[in-house]
């Protein structure tokens, strides 16, 4: 089901707002960081998807509300820095951007779509990623490039996990 | 609050984000030489370093103003105070020229004085002029008190000033040379022709009565030729400036030895004693004195009691002490 909302008008008449059962949220997101971790003990193969970014857009997009999204991708965010060797904040600030634009723009445009899902994942991978490279170029002055083909694969493969992550997350969903 | 917050969640969106770059400061050390800076220190001092350097600015044009232009105030009154003391000074200065130079026409007074012990003479200070232009007169500051007398010569040492023409209690007026109703009897020193050296009024007096036949070269010594019973013989009077045939006598024209417009001293001649020639301190050669110096009696230490010349018969009057 398409739509199209006025941003931050939860409370309007034709916006229509997932609700999810309780803890859904918070464990989905607990969940993305531990798995994120665990499998990367075996293999590398883990790294082509973000799971927490994944998390972070899903329920941006489904909440609808730039500030619980911007605090939800504050949250991942940092708790993913401190399970990583970065400084606590760098994916903390990605994310934290993300989730903001993410429920901004999740009520102006089709959502559902699987390929429309596909699309806003893949574009805000990058995005996510250009957030990522500009603070590691600020405040790390590390030259890390913006776009690599190692980068377009990942984007490739998030977005298409992702697609199956969101429909497994849209089961999820209280019925209104 | 909740709903402050909601309707403006870019602002918060900026909050959350630049509360994590604080963090990320906070834990990120920058490499600056051999030192690892914290971020956040890195941050702090390059934010604050321009404001210092601007405030450094600021307070130093501040202070140039305030030390340029609103403490000036201060400054021009010190300037002024300055001023009338640079004046005070310069003042002083210049009274200090002029007693040194006094000091030193004394000197030559005294040399000219010393070098003539049997002549007695007092020194006096010019302490005014004539209020008429055409008559050249000055007064001294020695009179009647003094045993100035009316008809006593005026030298300095250079020669010839004036005679005495009239005596107050404690000044008297001198006639100079070159007034107009001026004459002192004169030779020329070389030919030892008899003249008389008259005032015209002019700066430079003339010597009349001498014939055109008679020869006579610029520069030519003037001296007193002693036949006035005022001066004594061969005081210099002053050189021929310029000698013109003329009817029926040449036209000469003398320049006073004596700096006639520059009088401040002179010597007042108590006595028409002739002057032995003697080589003075102020270079001048004095006049001749034939006569013996030791009938003079000493009335003080700057000046002789006047004595009659006996040799010309002249009587001087005789001043008597008054003190």
């Amino acid at each position: 089901m398409s739509y199209m909302l006025n941003p931050g008008a939860e409370s309007g008449s034709n916006i229509e707002v997932h609700k999810y059962y309780g803890g859904t949220v918070l464990g989905a997101a607990l969940l993305a960081l531990v798995l994120q971790a665990f499998l990367h003990k075996y293999g590398r193969w883990s790294e082509l998807i973000d799971l927490p970014l994944l998390v972070t857009i899903y329920f941006g997009v489904s909440r609808r509300n730039p500030v619980t999204g911007l605090f939800l991708g504050a949250a991942i965010g940092i708790f993913q820095d401190a399970l990583s060797h970065d400084p606590i904040g760098m994916y903390g600030i990605a994310k934290t951007i993300v989730g903001y634009v993410a429920s901004s723009i999740g009520a102006r445009i089709d959502t559902e779509h699987p390929a429309s899902r596909f699309g806003l994942i893949f574009l805000f991978f990058h995005f996510h990623q250009a957030v990522l490279t500009i603070t590691q170029h600020v405040l790390l002055d590390l030259q890390t490039p913006f776009f690599s083909p190692r980068l377009l694969l990942d984007s490739i493969v998030t977005a298409g996990a992702g697609v199956v992550l969101f429909a497994l997350l849209d089961r999820l969903r209280r019925s209104s | 609050m909740i709903d402050t917050i909601r309707r403006r969640p870019l602002a918060l969106l900026a909050g959350i984000v630049l509360a994590q770059v604080l963090l990320l400061a906070f834990q990120i050390k920058r490499e600056n030489g051999e030192d690892h800076v914290r971020l956040v220190r890195y941050w702090a001092v390059e934010m604050l370093t321009p404001v210092e350097r601007a405030g450094t600015l600021a307070f130093s044009k501040i202070s140039g103003v305030w030390y340029g232009y609103v403490s000036l105030h201060d400054a021009r009154a010190e300037n002024q105070k300055l001023r009338g003391e640079v004046e005070q000074l310069r003042l002083r200065n210049q009274q200090l020229e002029s007693q040194a130079a006094e000091e030193q026409r004394l000197g030559v007074l005294q040399s000219f004085r010393e070098a003539h012990p049997e002549a007695a003479m007092l020194a006096a200070e010019v302490i005014g002029a004539s209020a008429d232009p055409t008559s050249h007169t000055l007064f001294i500051n020695r009179g009647e008190h003094d045993h100035i007398r009316r008809n006593m010569g005026v030298i300095t040492p250079d020669g010839v000033v004036g005679k005495i023409v009239e005596v107050f209690p404690a000044s008297a007026q001198v006639l100079l040379i070159n007034d107009k109703d001026s004459g002192v009897g004169a030779l020329i020193a070389s030919t030892r022709t008899h003249g008389v050296v008259k005032g015209s009024g002019d700066p430079e007096p003339h010597m009349e009565y001498i014939v055109n036949d008679e020869k006579v070269q610029v520069g030519e010594a003037i001296t007193t030729s002693g036949e006035d019973r005022i001066f004594p013989k061969d005081l210099p009077i002053g050189a021929v400036a310029s000698a013109d045939p003329g009817n029926p006598f040449q036209v000469i024209r003398i320049r006073p030895a004596a700096r006639l417009d520059r009088l401040e001293e002179v010597l007042v001649l108590l006595s028409q004693q002739e002057l032995t020639p003697k080589k003075t301190n102020g270079g001048s050669v004095a006049p001749s004195a034939p006569s013996s110096p030791s009938s003079q009696p000493k009335t003080g230490a700057l000046k002789s009691a006047p004595t009659a010349n006996q040799s010309a018969g002249i009587k001087i009057p005789t001043p008597e002490p008054q003190r």
